[in-house]
């Protein structure tokens, strides 16, 4: 190492950012730039995308095949009832993904690089975001795909299967970023691996995942109908099965941007005070 | 008018940091001048860490102030941030990407363009002998290799103040030699430059100013030669030849205090510092022979660089 020699800064000064302090644009640029870190490493390591692909393909096909004839429900085939609520549950079982990326970063040297350069402190938790919500999208239209093989039909056409990958989307990414903020909380990688999985795992089968709400135990159906995943699987249905959309799509909202918007600005916090 | 503070590039007075009951920091007094290459001091424990974490706003004193490139580091890390590098203890790079990519991955996110962070990134590649393996993945790389790469990656947007946590700290001779080559060309340029060493000899070969940062506060500061000469003092060894040293111990007692004499029992070596010089010598050696203590060997000697270290912190332990 004997060639050009470094240059260095000249005299010392505050060089602030070109494009001026974190604004909009900044945090925008610089989440496109972090979700870019993360898509290199997808295409670097193609088996942490192909793996989250082929496992809802398989969950989609089993559980279809052996429960499609097991149950009726009121108003149609079980199987245009049952995928859309395996779709919301594979979103629901994905999510933690962003949080445990999120948390086996946070104590890295790498972290403390991103914490001392001019970016917005955000841009770490929507750049995963938007990474992971690339890969949201992905199994969505794999899944869409292979359900219509299994003989799922979406009554609206293109655009209902349009609808139906931005509920996975959007309804994935905002529990994506509330398992951030659970995952910077419990802070040990290992403990949120295990740990994470745990309120999901309820959240999906209390719901309307597989059984309409009146067909679950008593006890279980006031939460069942609060549940973010009863207002994601009734959107997914609507838009599959025809039906009243606009009182589902209000209450899927609601809970994407409160799921997105609390936990989000507490994971920044979180993620921003190193330990 | 020119405020003699505008030139100074990091400028923290009574800094204080605790962690639960754990006082990291009590009160720390660090002034770098912009151009220098500073060097911060100390044994494990004694606050370094900490100290650089607050100056490159990955943590939040508890009082005191702390300005960095004239910018208050609590109400605008933002410009702080603008104007330093950081090359942490562990790299800060990440492993799933080539090295190439880490650099423009860094490069952009301090601010550069596309094209400026490729020209930026090729330079320094270039520069660290990293040019042939840069698009390999980071798994590929050796430790010096990572080294490099992370000092590089810390460099992209040309920095006012590079700060480093132990750089040399796992490095083989040859690496370190050449991290040290590099950073006097930086400090060529202009580059200021805050480091974190256990060694004191590397402090004492290229530094320009040492802090010694001891159980969390600066116990001493001055260029290598001041911090020598006012340590420095001289060492007179004693080899014992008898086995009762502690008797040696309670005849020296009369000229010497007892934080001045060491005793080596297993070498039955005793050292002591020569406030005197050769007046020491000849004290101890007229006590020694008036209790009849056999002695193989006494010396007047300088001291060496750990001792000038040991008596600076040693007196703050007390």
């Amino acid at each position: 190492m004997t060639q050009a020699r470094i240059t260095g800064a000249g005299p010392a000064r505050v060089a602030v950012r070109p494009d001026g302090l974190p604004g909009l644009g900044l945090l925008i640029r610089d989440s496109m730039l972090i979700a870019g870190r993360h898509l290199r490493v997808l295409r670097g390591n193609p088996g942490r995308l192909i793996y989250p692909l082929l496992q809802p393909v398989l969950i989609l096909v089993l559980f279809v095949s052996v429960l499609e004839n097991l149950a009726s429900v009121p108003g149609g085939l079980y199987r245009q009832f049952l995928i859309p609520g395996i779709m919301i549950q594979n979103v629901v079982l994905t999510a933690p993904v962003t949080g445990l990326a999120l948390v086996r970063d946070a104590d890295t040297g790498l972290a403390d690089r991103f914490r001392s350069l001019p970016m917005p402190r955000s841009a770490v938790l929507t750049g995963r975001s938007a990474s992971d919500a690339v890969v949201f999208f992905a199994q969505a239209v794999v899944m869409i795909g292979v359900a219509c093989l299994l003989g799922f039909h979406v009554r609206t056409g293109l655009a209902g299967i349009a609808g139906i990958i931005g509920v996975a989307v959007g309804f994935g990414t905002a529990l994506g970023i509330t398992c951030a903020w659970l995952a910077l909380i419990i802070r040990d990688v290992e403990t949120a691996e295990r740990a994470l999985y745990f309120p999901f795992i309820p959240l999906a089968f209390v719901s309307s995942a597989y059984a309409p709400v009146g067909r679950l135990a008593g006890w279980l159906q006031p939460i069942a109908r609060v549940n973010p995943v009863t207002s994601a699987v009734a959107v997914v249905r609507a838009l599959a099965n025809g039906g009243p959309l606009m009182v589902p799509v209000i209450h899927l909202a609601a809970w994407i941007a409160v799921l997105a918007a609390i936990p989000g600005a507490l994971a920044v916090r979180r993620w921003q005070s190193s330990p | 008018m020119a405020d003699p503070a505008d030139d100074l590039v990091i400028d923290a007075a009574g800094v204080t940091k605790s962690f639960g009951s754990v006082r990291a920091l009590r009160g720390v007094d660090l002034t770098v001048p912009a151009g220098l290459l500073a060097a911060l001091l100390g044994p494990n424990g004694a606050g370094k860490t900490t100290l650089v974490r607050i100056l490159a706003t990955l943590l939040r004193q508890d009082s005191g102030t702390v300005r960095v490139l004239g910018r208050d580091v609590l109400t605008h890390p933002y410009a702080v941030r603008s104007g330093i590098g950081l090359t942490g203890q562990y790299a800060g790079l990440d492993e799933a990407l080539t090295g190439w990519d880490n650099l423009m991955l860094i490069g952009r996110l301090g601010g550069l363009g596309r094209r400026a962070a490729s020209q930026r990134a090729a330079e320094l590649a270039e520069r660290f002998g990293l040019a042939a393996a840069v698009g390999r993945s980071l798994r590929t790389y050796s430790g010096g290799m990572r080294r490099r790469l992370d000092l590089a990656a810390s460099l992209m947007n040309r920095p006012a103040l590079l700060i480093l946590d132990e750089p040399t700290t796992g490095l083989d001779p040859g690496s370190r030699i050449e991290l040290w080559s590099a950073l006097r060309e930086l400090r060529e340029s202009g580059t200021t430059m805050l480091l974190t060493t256990q060694y004191l000899e590397e402090a004492d070969r290229f530094a320009d100013a040492v802090h010694v940062l001891d159980h969390g506060v600066i116990i001493d500061a001055g260029t290598p030669a001041q911090l020598k000469a006012r340590t420095g003092v001289q060492v007179v060894d004693v080899l014992l030849a008898g086995q009762d040293a502690a008797a040696a111990v309670a005849s020296l007692r009369g000229t010497v205090a007892p934080a001045d004499l060491r005793l080596d029992a297993a070498s039955r070596r005793l050292t002591i510092r020569a406030r005197d010089g050769l007046g020491t010598l000849l004290a101890a050696a007229r006590l020694l022979q008036a209790d009849r203590i056999d002695v193989a060997d006494i010396s007047l000697r300088q001291p060496s660089l750990d001792e000038a270290f040991l008596a600076l912190t040693g007196a703050s332990r007390r």
